[in-house]
């Protein structure tokens, strides 16, 4: 039986092709108009779009590579199969393409008609800022992302990202404990 | 000189900054931080400005003219919306050489607290005054006022009535029981008294509440028939942004809360206020040290209270969430339940809702722990000024300066202090869930309608020539789905929309039907724009057959007669031999009159299409719009349908949105709508000697066929 379920498996990625890139023959650049770029099997794209398949389980792993209009050229199984400089590229655009700073410390919390506001201290890169946001809907707005991570998104559509509760202060983690279901 | 602004908030690394991307009349669209020019481009060299969204944030990009395009500026969610409206204003620019002067905007953040107004709302919740809500609540009592000032000396009443009794008791122990003096007639007056007081108490209480619950109830109904009416009165841009459960439970759940909190509520906070008032005058008057001993406690019980309710609310917030969860779950798995067991995953189902049942019960079982060992604290220490009135009471009545009668008059007396008291504390509570049923209620009161009707509406014909003069619409005004549409559509001409999945198809048909305004442009019928005509005017004759087929729980006779409330048993007939529907209702044992269930359960994809139709052509609608109406059929039934339509599409303006041949070729024209734009038009044969996008998409179906083969 198992023997019959790994045939299906492997005679299933054989079936369907992935389109994955040959990397080899992947150029990435930065474009004068200030887009990330690429130049493959002979074509140039002057604009790409980079998605992350699995943005939450496995951020630099199995990257979608798409055209200004959305229509993918192919993909790649892992940002570390690139070299330093093709790396620099790629990590720069997806960190542009998905922006969602870190919560470092959770100020305060007013709960008011039904939307709680947070006062956060947020920040990317080592730059931290103060950042006011509003949450409806709590239930479907504040999610755990497995057992320590959590992400919130406010009435804009903004996310912010707590990487792990465990090491928020105490302060922050019981101002955010009656929202963590 | 006029200028188009618009802050964002990011830089091009991704970092929080404050900067400005103008553009004046002069064409310039510069981008600035403070004195600081970052970028600057004319839009003469402009093709067309867009939005590119990203997951958390967007970028604003142009295409020049000359090729290549430039990124001008980034930003968070925050400024997407005010971003959309900006390019719209630049790409009209480049489009028709007119700079559109700025209009007064909504406002989008609070002056007060800076924070961003929801949308939908013209007002920041975090600011609202909550008073200025109970006012507008208690406002809308005004039909009901005599019936509660008639409550409420009611209550006033049964408050006095109360009270009497402590004051009987006290004299009848003072003045007859201890004194072991006075007839027995006398005691009996006053036993008699006490009994005839707490009678018309009782009497007076039902009739208080008679009133006030009609009162209520009739409150809750204005309130859920107000709200019912707005809802179908909004426009279904409004409409999708709050799912179906939202505006459900806006209309029955928090009316519900929002009657229960005046009825119970508002009842009880009056008549414990008013009993508390007159309490106190006489316990101060009666003995003013007793007095302060039962209220020593009181200021200390009230903050511990409050901390208290506020630290459990949260808990049983979180039970409550824990719950929902449960029921969410389980409303899928039954709701799936045929996936569940093709998959074989029922296993791995009980798992999960097993999982979410612990976590619950874990939650419940810790809240009713801390219950049982607050509740009893909560009580002993509200109590407390009891044992301190017994005490220093029984001190002073063996010291002889108090009588018995006044200590048994304070001790009842003191449940009418700490009664209220106790209430009080989780009156906050129970006033902000009410308030925030009340915003949400109001919230769809005051929305306006974005599709509205002028104030005197051509109401022409509406057979005839439609057209769209570089129509622009998009669901989200910084994603466009169509792009200057132009299109001609001459009367009685069976026209035929293709394109692939996304292109724009069904918003076409959306605008067609004015349930959304186009951004850009307008659509005319005979030469009116659609929005110079009353919305009812036009829907009354637009027949539509959707893809997916909405039934109301009724009878087939009531889903047919849906557009036509007024029509007779013959026309109903008609439409549905037109719709090739008649022979299988009359199979069923009660003809038209056959409850078919919700939303037409009991019935097979191709018989609910066929019902649909006939609903469609029962009011002879001089528009027919057909969006994919048998794309979910198989060809044997679709032909029957066909055959029918082809009856109905005679001389009547038809727009279909189709994929299959059968439909293409039998119309007219064709529109080929590609990534929003119309890229071709022509018949059939015109388009296939073309060989492009729609040539490409019939022999992409015709080599599905024959793999089908």
């Amino acid at each position: 039986m198992e023997n019959n379920t790994q045939k299906t498996a492997s005679n299933l990625s054989e079936a369907v092709d992935i389109g994955f890139l040959d990397l080899s023959k992947a150029e990435f650049y930065v474009t004068p108009g200030g887009f990330t770029g690429l130049k493959y099997g002979g074509e140039v794209y002057q604009r790409i779009v980079l998605r992350r398949a699995l943005p939450v389980a496995s951020a630099m792993e199995y990257i979608s590579v798409a055209d200004h209009e959305n229509r993918e050229i192919g993909m790649f199984r892992c940002v570390d199969s690139l070299n330093a400089g093709q790396r620099e590229i790629v990590v720069a655009e997806l960190e542009k393409r998905y922006y969602c700073p870190f919560v470092y410390q959770v100020k305060s919390v007013k709960d008011k008609l039904g939307y709680v506001y947070f006062e956060l201290s947020i920040g990317r890169d080592g730059r931290r800022y103060d950042k006011t946001c509003t949450v409806k809907d709590v239930s479907k707005n504040i999610r755990m992302l497995g057992d320590d991570r959590l992400i919130i998104f406010d009435v804009d559509g903004n996310r912010y990202m707590v990487e792990s509760l465990a090491e928020l202060d105490k302060k922050s983690l019981s101002r955010l404990g009656p929202y963590l279901f | 000189m006029t200028t188009h602004t618009f802050e964002y908030d990011l830089d091009l690394n991704m970092q929080p900054a404050n900067g400005t991307l103008s553009f004046d009349e002069t064409g310039q669209i510069i981008s600035s931080a403070g004195n600081e020019i970052l970028a600057q481009v004319s839009a003469g060299d402009v093709a067309e400005m867009s939005v590119i969204a990203g997951v958390g944030c967007g970028l604003l990009c142009v295409k020049m003219n000359g090729g290549g395009e430039r990124l001008l500026c980034r930003f968070t969610m925050s400024a997407m919306k005010a971003a959309g409206e900006f390019c719209k204003k630049v790409n009209y620019y480049t489009k028709t050489g007119e700079f559109v002067q700025p209009d007064s905007k909504e406002k989008l953040v609070c002056e007060k607290c800076g924070r961003p107004i929801t949308e939908g709302m013209t007002i920041c919740l975090f600011c609202y005054n909550k008073i200025s809500v109970l006012k507008r609540a208690l406002g809308l009592m005004k039909p009901f006022t005599k019936k509660i000032v008639a409550a409420e000396l009611f209550l006033t009443v049964l408050s006095v009535i109360y009270l009497l009794v402590p004051l009987i008791s006290r004299y009848l122990i003072d003045d007859y029981l201890r004194p072991m003096k006075g007839t027995f007639a006398q005691i009996a007056v006053l036993a008699g008294a006490m009994l005839l007081a707490r009678v018309a108490g009782e009497i007076i209480f039902i009739l208080s509440s008679r009133v006030f619950n009609k009162s209520s109830i009739d409150y809750a109904n204005l309130l859920r028939n107000a709200a019912f009416d707005k809802i179908q009165r909004l426009s279904m841009n409004s409409l999708s942004k709050r799912t179906s459960g939202d505006l459900i439970k806006r209309v029955m759940e928090d009316t519900a809360t929002i009657k229960e909190f005046l009825s119970d509520g508002g009842r009880w906070a009056a008549e414990q206020m008013i009993m508390f008032a007159v309490v106190i005058v006489i316990l101060a008057v009666t003995n003013i040290k007793m007095t302060l001993l039962v209220f020593l406690s009181v200021p200390a019980v009230m903050f511990g209270l409050s901390r208290f309710w506020k630290f459990i609310h949260l808990r049983y917030e979180r039970q409550w969430r824990k719950n929902s969860k449960c029921q969410s779950i389980l409303h899928d798995i039954i709701k799936g339940i045929r996936t569940v067991k093709s998959f074989g995953k029922e296993e791995i189902e009980i798992q999960k809702f097993s999982k979410a049942t612990r976590e619950l019960a874990q939650v419940s079982s810790d809240n009713e722990k801390l219950w049982a060992k607050l509740f009893p604290l909560m009580t002993f220490f509200t109590g407390i000024g009891e044992f301190l009135v017994l005490y220093f009471g029984g001190k002073d009545i063996i010291g002889g300066s108090l009588s018995f009668g006044v200590l048994v008059q304070f001790t009842m007396y003191i449940t009418y202090v700490y009664a209220p008291l106790r209430w009080l504390v989780s009156f906050p509570r129970w006033l902000a869930e009410a308030m925030t049923s009340m915003v949400k209620v109001f919230e769809i009161l005051d929305e306006e309608p974005d599709i509205t009707s002028v104030a005197e509406p051509k109401n022409i014909p509406v057979s005839g020539s439609v057209t769209f003069e570089g129509v622009s619409f998009g669901y989200k005004s910084y994603e466009p789905v169509l792009k200057d549409i132009n299109l001609d559509i001459k009367p009685g001409e069976m026209i035929g929309i293709v394109g692939r999945s996304g292109s724009g198809k069904s918003t076409l048909m959306n605008l067609m039907m004015r349930l959304y305004d186009p951004s850009l442009g307008r659509i005319c019928i005979n030469g009116t724009d659609i929005r110079e005509m009353s919305p009812a005017h036009l829907h009354e004759n637009i027949g539509v057959v959707f893809q997916d087929t909405f039934l109301f729980a009724g009878t087939f006779y009531d889903n047919i007669a849906y557009a036509k409330p007024g029509a007779t048993a013959q026309e109903v007939i008609a439409a549905a031999k037109a719709a090739n529907a008649h022979d299988f209702i009359m199979q069923t044992a009660d003809g038209y009159n056959t409850l078919i269930g919700e939303n037409g359960y009991s019935l097979s994809g191709g018989e609910r299409q066929r019902l649909s139709i006939a609903r469609a052509i029962i009011k002879n609608p001089d528009i027919l719009i057909l969006d994919e109406a048998t794309s979910s059929l198989d060809v044997e039934t679709e032909s029957v349908i066909q055959e029918s339509l082809s009856r109905l599409v005679k001389g009547r303006t038809t727009i279909a949105i189709a994929h299959r041949l059968s439909t293409l070729r039998s119309a007219d024209r064709l529109f080929v709508l590609d990534e929003g734009r119309l890229a071709e038009s022509g018949t059939h044969m015109e388009l296939l000697k073309r060989k492009g996008i729609y040539y490409r998409l019939v022999m992409a179906q015709r080599q599905t066929s024959k793999i089908a083969e």
